[in-house]
């Protein structure tokens, strides 16, 4: 039996976003039954890398649960939509990143989480570069 | 196996190579251990102390004794002799006769011998005095009621291992297969209903950028606002002066022991040879304290102020600078930098870095003179870059703006005063219109 994924794709796949633009898409979980998954998140959310310890903040979330007696269907994509935030700007830093991310975590009824996510870029900041103090 | 099991590996900032899940059980067996100390220790302390003596005074059944004993009672401590006063007395309950030793509920021992003498002394052999005693034990009784102060002390122990262990047990239950993102979509929901940022301040409409009101509350003389200095320099002055002053407090103690040996004929050589890189490093600390306080005290008041604040990328803005003293500058020089500044963690310790990642020089000026009750002042525009990142604060990671006067002056330890900026987020509508 092949490994459960999570694939996940967005309408303007590969655009630089602005922040109070939308961002939507749909994310579908492959080569696991419905009835075999307890719970599915969806988060956008950004996260830092780099040196520092990592800072995490989730712009939208949210969580389906069988045991909230959620319907959880994964015959079709399911859709999300969100209006992006005005800030943090995706920053690719020197010692300090800050990435944007769709996140999906799928937790079946028995065996490991499933995770899926795909990055995308809010705002237009330049990358910078290490100068002399 | 490609790999071996290893249960707990090493750790890097809050990343763990081992098992999560083996993690948690530790932590929750952790605080379980803790809230199970807890709750015995209070049961213990409850049943053993606190109990008997609400009894003695709300249950036990009044009566009249004769005293027929008294001495002091003794018994050995970890600091010597402990006392109590015991005194012998004779009851009759029902007609039935008793016979005990005893004065309090507690019946503990002090150290204290005058006390118990005290006590002694109040009884008399042969004359009676009301007791109580126990209606369900007839051979318990006291003759003093009351609560034992010292007793209310001993529930500090109990309920700290109460707090730790049910505090850590509910924080971890509540963590328990929550996944990050629920945790910080929690805590997010939390800090909005509180009215708060993530980065802790209030809203200003962009998360995680410092809202930086402390920066426009002074009005300027020439712009619009005048930007206060950074507090880390102050914060210099005063970790100098306490690791100075503790440093060398130190180091003097045997410092003056080794001269008076020395002057009384006993010189120890190895030990003053041992001390002389402690006494080194105790006058660097020296040095570096003085020149903190000639770069506060000798170089004059600066003052920078802004046409508008908080700055976006892309726009420019109009700086006063003026730099008051008396001083014969080499160079001076106002720049606006941006630094990206970070905290993690290695091993149990917690440290910071700083980079530069732009520094652009505004004003430049060489070989010119300030004079007292003249100071020198200029003003200028500037830009903040387009494309520039906005001013960012997490809990660990931060971008931080600020316009920074350096002066190199002739005689006098160089000075670099920092005054914060906030930089929002570039909104090219808004430019536009502007």
């Amino acid at each position: 039996m092949n490994e459960p994924v999570v694939l996940i794709r967005l309408d303007d796949n590969g655009r630089v976003y602005r922040p109070g633009e939308t961002l939507s898409g749909e994310y579908r979980v492959e080569s696991l039954p419905a009835d075999e998954v307890k719970a599915i998140e969806l988060s956008v959310l950004w996260y830092t890398e780099g040196k520092g310890n990592e800072d995490m903040a989730v712009h939208e979330f949210k969580r389906l649960a069988r045991d909230d007696g959620d319907w959880i269907e994964l015959q079709r994509p399911s859709r999300f939509s969100t209006i992006l935030p005005a800030s943090p700007l995706s920053y690719d830093g020197v010692i300090l990143k800050i990435n944007w991310c769709v996140r999906v975590r799928v937790f079946p009824r028995q065996g490991k989480e499933v995770l899926g996510e795909l990055p995308f870029v809010l705002g237009d900041v330049h990358g910078a570069e290490a100068v002399p103090p | 196996m490609s790999r071996s099991f290893r249960v707990y590996q090493k750790k890097r900032g809050h990343r763990r190579t081992g098992s999560g899940k083996l993690g948690r059980v530790g932590e929750i067996l952790f605080f379980a251990t803790f809230l199970l100390f807890g709750c015995v220790g209070l049961v213990v302390i409850l049943v053993a102390l606190v109990i008997p003596e609400w009894r003695a005074n709300h249950e036990f059944v009044e009566t009249i004794c004769t005293v027929r004993s008294k001495e002091l009672g003794q018994t050995q401590g970890e600091d010597g002799t402990l006392y109590r006063p015991e005194i012998g007395i004779e009851y009759a309950i029902d007609g039935g006769p008793h016979f005990a030793k005893t004065y309090d509920m507690c019946g503990s021992y002090s150290s204290d011998r005058a006390a118990n003498q005290a006590i002694l002394a109040q009884f008399d052999v042969g004359r009676q005095y009301p007791c109580w005693y126990d209606p369900l034990d007839h051979d318990v009784v006291v003759l003093a009621r009351g609560y034992t102060w010292w007793l209310w002390l001993t529930f500090v122990v109990p309920i700290s291992f109460l707090l730790l262990g049910g505090g850590g047990l509910l924080y971890r239950t509540m963590r328990w297969g929550r996944s990050a993102e629920h945790l910080a979509a929690t805590a997010r929901s939390a800090n909005s209903r509180d009215g708060v940022d993530s980065n802790g301040s209030s809203r200003n409409g962009f998360p995680n950028v410092p809202v930086g009101t402390e920066l426009t509350n002074s009005p300027g003389t020439r712009l619009r606002f005048r930007l206060p200095i950074s507090a880390a320099g102050t914060w210099v002055l005063i970790g100098a002066l306490v690791a100075c002053g503790f440093w060398n407090g130190i180091v003097s103690v045997f410092v003056v022991k080794l001269g008076r040996d020395f002057m009384a004929g006993r010189p120890q050589w190895w030990l003053m040879l041992f001390m002389v890189p402690f006494v080194v490093a105790g006058i660097g600390l020296i040095v570096f304290f003085v020149r903190q306080v000639l770069i506060a005290t000798g170089i004059g008041p600066t003052l920078v102020e802004i046409s508008d604040h908080p700055l976006r990328p892309g726009r420019t803005y109009r700086l006063f600078v003026s730099q008051a003293g008396r001083l014969r500058m080499n160079s001076l020089v106002v720049q606006l930098v941006c630094d990206e500044h970070v905290r993690y963690r290695q091993g149990t310790d917690t440290r910071t870095e700083t980079r530069r990642v732009h520094r652009q020089e505004i004003h430049g000026r060489k070989d010119f003179a300030i004079r007292l009750g003249e100071p020198w002042a200029m003003e200028c525009d500037f830009s903040v870059p387009p494309g520039g990142m906005h001013s960012f604060k997490s809990e660990n990671n931060e971008v931080r703006w600020s316009l920074e006067v350096q002066g190199d002056v002739a005689g006098w330890p160089d000075f670099k005063r920092a005054f914060p900026v906030i930089v929002y987020p570039d909104d090219p509508t808004e430019r536009a219109l502007a």
